[in-house]
């Protein structure tokens, strides 16, 4: 905590588990980001690294636990009497944390029917009741920002997977989110579209934009977040600096992983 | 051809009383339609359950074993309801059950990811449903609500059986006086044929209408 109360936290994940039947998907998950602090979450297939990071935004319900973004819960509040129950939020309040938090997802999920510029202005005009002039210029903005601004007039059908996936972060920024959560976001993507991508996150993370990056884009992950995540099982296995994570990896899990990844990647 | 023309008047009696009849089924059954929809999607445990028992129902029943049950329970009870609204109530209701189906499936077929989009974005169910799931979902639902339409204009044939004088009615009262069944109901088949040939054509109009890529 720092001087003024403020915490210096903007994502705080507390003793989260989550079973699909007799599945645990999450067991026991504490992690904190900081304001301004890129994390990068690896790890196999199943690893619960994409589940995690639907919690965050409460796209995905969770059993145990409580997670805060902004020193505000999303989804469940902390009941008081420290029994460790907890009280569901109603929908109002979740979605209203959810503006506070962008979301980029594998596979674009850009709306089909509405032109790129209405994608980008429909949740600015419907939830911050912008006037659409000030969303239009907000939105044209962005995705200056992102090289596209030729395209607001298009539908997103008519656009590559890598410039869609460039709409779908523009389209995320336009609520002005206090965190930016990214789901293995060039997974579906040709590879030489990869790079155009990764080079409006990297910016992204240059303007100092909190954000949660789940990826298999181990080089990515290293060249350019603070910290590294490794999950495996639900669990979390290792945190620490992009160097020791690649460099001095200590759990046997992520020893193995990296591996195995080198031998099919030069990184 | 003379006896035609000189039907004519009966005719458009009954082709008056189809339409007013399969209009106005037609706008109860989208509505209770819809709501079932909803309430199957978003309802709680109690009233799901309770759409879905009702649905099964009515499924279960055939139209004309409905409206004769309907009618005599209604005239059992002492109501006097003009047969026609009756009529066009129970076919409407009917025809709900169907249509729920196809609004159901409809808001279904739109991908997971769509509804996560909004959701994402901090729209709550009834902005996601509104703004991004309908549209979507009416290019699923066009060719199956169109033939449930189809269903219900020719559905209003049967209500003949409790003397309204719709299209089916009227052409057995004039075979009863010209007794000429051959001709006058295939003339009463080829004006329902048109009915519901104009309804696919619109159908397919509107289909273009709301056509993007996806």
């Amino acid at each position: 905590m720092s001087i003024e109360g403020q915490s210096l936290q903007e994502i705080e994940i507390d003793r989260i588990s989550k079973w699909f039947g007799n599945n645990k998907v999450l067991d026991e998950v504490s992690l904190s980001v900081k304001k301004g602090e890129a994390l990068a979450v690896i790890g196999p297939s199943g690893s619960g690294k994409t589940t995690l990071l639907r919690c965050v935004n409460f796209l995905e319900d969770f059993q145990q636990g409580t997670i805060k973004v902004s020193d505000e819960y999303i989804g469940y509040l902390q009941d008081r009497d420290g029994t460790g129950s907890r009280q569901r939020q109603p929908e109002s309040d979740i979605a209203l944390m959810r503006t506070k938090v962008g979301m980029v997802f594998q596979s674009f999920n850009l709306f089909p029917h509405m032109t790129v510029l209405r994608n980008i202005t429909l949740a600015p005009t419907r939830i911050l009741k912008q006037s659409t002039q000030q969303a239009n210029e907000t939105a044209l903005q962005l995705l200056e920002r992102v090289g596209l601004k030729d395209k607001a007039d298009v539908l997103p059908a008519s656009l590559s997977g890598g410039q869609q996936q460039r709409v779908a972060v523009a389209r995320a920024l336009a609520m002005k989110p206090k965190a930016m959560l990214f789901d293995e976001v060039t997974s579906a993507l040709d590879p030489e579209l990869v790079s155009e991508v990764l080079d409006v996150i990297r910016e992204l993370i240059g303007e100092g934009m909190t954000m949660m990056i789940v990826t298999h884009e181990m080089s990515f992950a290293r060249a350019f977040s603070d910290r590294v995540v490794f999950m495996a099982d639900g669990k979390m296995l290792e945190i620490d600096t992009p160097v020791n994570i690649f460099e001095n990896p200590q759990n046997p899990r992520l020893v193995s992983f990296l591996e195995r990844f080198r031998k099919s990647y030069k990184i | 051809m003379d006896l035609i023309i000189l039907s004519l008047p009966l005719f458009m009696k009954g082709l008056h009383n189809t339409l007013l009849m399969s209009l106005g089924a037609t706008v109860i059954a989208t509505v209770l339609g819809v709501v079932f929809a909803l309430i199957q999607i978003f309802g709680n445990i109690f009233f799901r359950a309770l759409v879905e028992i009702f649905l099964y129902l009515i499924r279960g029943i055939p139209l004309l074993v409905l409206l004769f049950t309907m009618y005599y329970a209604l005239l059992y009870m002492g109501f006097r309801i003009d047969p026609l609204v009756g009529g066009t109530v129970v076919i409407g209701i009917y025809f709900a059950a169907f249509m729920a189906e196809v609004f159901r499936g409809g808001l279904l077929s739109v991908a997971r990811g769509q509804w996560e989009a909004g959701y994402a974005l901090g729209l709550r169910t009834k902005g996601v449903v509104l703004n991004i799931i309908t549209y979507q979902a009416l290019k699923v639902i066009g060719a199956p609500y169109v033939n449930t339409v189809i269903m219900v204009v020719k559905g209003t044939s049967l209500v003949a059986v409790i003397g309204i004088t719709e299209l089916t009615f009227v052409g057995r009262q004039i075979v009863e006086r010209t007794l000429e069944p051959f001709l006058i109901f295939g003339v009463v088949a080829g004006i329902y044929v048109v009915i519901c040939y104009s309804l696919s054509l619109l159908a397919r109009y509107l289909e273009r209408k709301i056509g993007y890529v996806n």
